[in-house]
């Protein structure tokens, strides 16, 4: 019995030292992690715009970092997601220096088919939510989360459509004048196409034609177009604009003219 | 006199174990609470949100620790040592899960909340107290047979 007790503190103590000792070892590692954050970098192709967070892990420590997971979530004032972006770390072996980005793409023509079409026209208030996930050491699962609101600006605030004037053009035809201003209050360049179609009373398509956009971020945007219709056009209803950028399309946007 | 005659025996032998029982506990309160606290106060330097909280885990602990050292001390030679370990092997236990939060920690500063999933070390922490908890009882039944033992092997003269 005496032998038993005897092995068994032994093998307690030599267990304790190994868990003190894994312990310690373990908060001094958490403090040799370095992570350095580079400059945000924004791109835009196809379609989604692209923010690019530059980091870089290095684990000095003892332990490995594994299932490195940065997610950022983007939900309007009404919990509607309108982004959801991971990154993902496999290993940083102790050690080990990671360089890696964290993306964040916004794509405007998702925006659209989740009924968040408004974010083309109105500023507002996004809500973040940011969360990191680790597991150190193979042991231990880390989470830290963490949320804060930013402001939105639309790419096509305050669009409005003056006063259409009409001018003679020849003996089939006359020449409207549309007269179009908006403000890009986004983070983006505004680079493409508008396509407009004239609506007359009848509700007949009575002239269309197409003006290309380049509207830098937080920059006005002021453009005149002209389209031909002919001579009876039956007084104007509304104005369909299609908009095609290197960031969303979006159409018909339905603006009563006249 | 006859009083004083009785009380000084017992003062003697109680001397030693008392003297012992201060000496065990000042040094094993020097070791779980002035040695962590010069580590907690350090690594406070660093994230004092998140370690200035374990001040006063700490302080529970060694309170326990301390307390059961010294009850121990006092009543080594009895069964109520070994109860006094088995208690302290239960209590610590609880204690552990307690401070531990059941194994998923949440710290809150400013507007980040941060999440540590610690059941696998609760467990290894958890297992290696049962360890404790079981030689405590060994040594309680070790204590009970030897006394048993020692009751046979020395029977009473009347029975020759």
């Amino acid at each position: 019995m005496k032998q038993t007790i005897r092995a068994i503190g032994l093998a307690s103590l030599i267990l304790w030292l190994i868990v003190i000792i894994f312990t310690a070892t373990l908060v001094y590692s958490a403090f040799q992690i370095g992570v350095v954050f580079g400059e945000m970098q924004m791109s835009t192709s196809e379609g989604t715009a692209t923010l690019s967070l530059p980091f870089s892990i290095d684990n000095k420590g003892f332990y490995d970092i594994s299932d490195l997971n940065i997610t950022t979530i983007l939900l309007d004032g009404n919990g509607a997601s309108v982004l959801n972006s991971s990154t993902i770390v496999p290993l940083i072996s102790s050690g080990n220096e990671v360089d890696t980005m964290h993306n964040i793409s916004i794509s405007l023509d998702q925006v659209e088919s989740n009924s968040l079409y408004y974010l083309l026209f109105n500023d507002t208030t996004l809500n973040v939510n940011e969360s990191l996930a680790l597991k150190y050491a193979h042991v231990i699962w880390l989470r830290v989360f963490t949320n804060f609101t930013i402001p939105w600006g639309a790419p096509l605030h305050n669009l409005t459509i003056g006063e259409v004037s009409v001018n003679a053009h020849n003996t089939t035809h006359v020449k409207a004048i549309l007269p179009f201003g908006f403000q890009n209050h986004s983070f983006f360049n505004l680079t493409g196409t508008m396509r407009v179609e004239i609506v007359n009373t009848l509700n007949q398509q009575v002239g269309a034609g197409t003006t290309n956009m380049d509207a830098p971020s937080h920059s006005s945007c002021e453009t005149q177009m002209e389209v031909l219709v002919p001579l009876v056009y039956g007084g104007f209803k509304e104005a369909r604009l299609y908009f095609d950028t290197s960031v969303f399309s979006y159409g018909p946007m339905v603006m009563p003219i006249g | 006199m006859a009083e004083n005659a009785n009380i000084q025996p017992l003062f003697k032998k109680l001397l030693p174990r008392i003297a012992k029982a201060i000496i065990k506990g000042a040094l094993w309160f020097v070791l779980l609470y002035f040695v962590p606290l010069f580590i907690v106060s350090t690594l406070s330097q660093f994230a004092p949100e998140i370690f200035s909280s374990f001040t006063q885990i700490l302080s529970v602990y060694v309170v326990i620790i301390v307390f059961f050292v010294v009850a121990s001390e006092l009543t080594s030679g009895t069964i109520f040592q070994h109860v006094f370990n088995i208690g302290k092997a239960l209590i610590l236990m609880a204690f552990i899960v307690f401070a531990l939060e059941g194994g998923i920690m949440s710290i809150d500063f400013e507007n980040i909340r941060i999440l540590a999933d610690l059941r696998i070390y609760l467990i290894i922490l958890l297992a290696m107290d049962l360890l404790g908890l079981a030689k405590s009882l060994l040594q309680t039944i070790n204590f009970l047979s030897e006394k048993a033992e020692s009751k046979l092997q020395s029977p009473s003269p009347r029975e020759y």
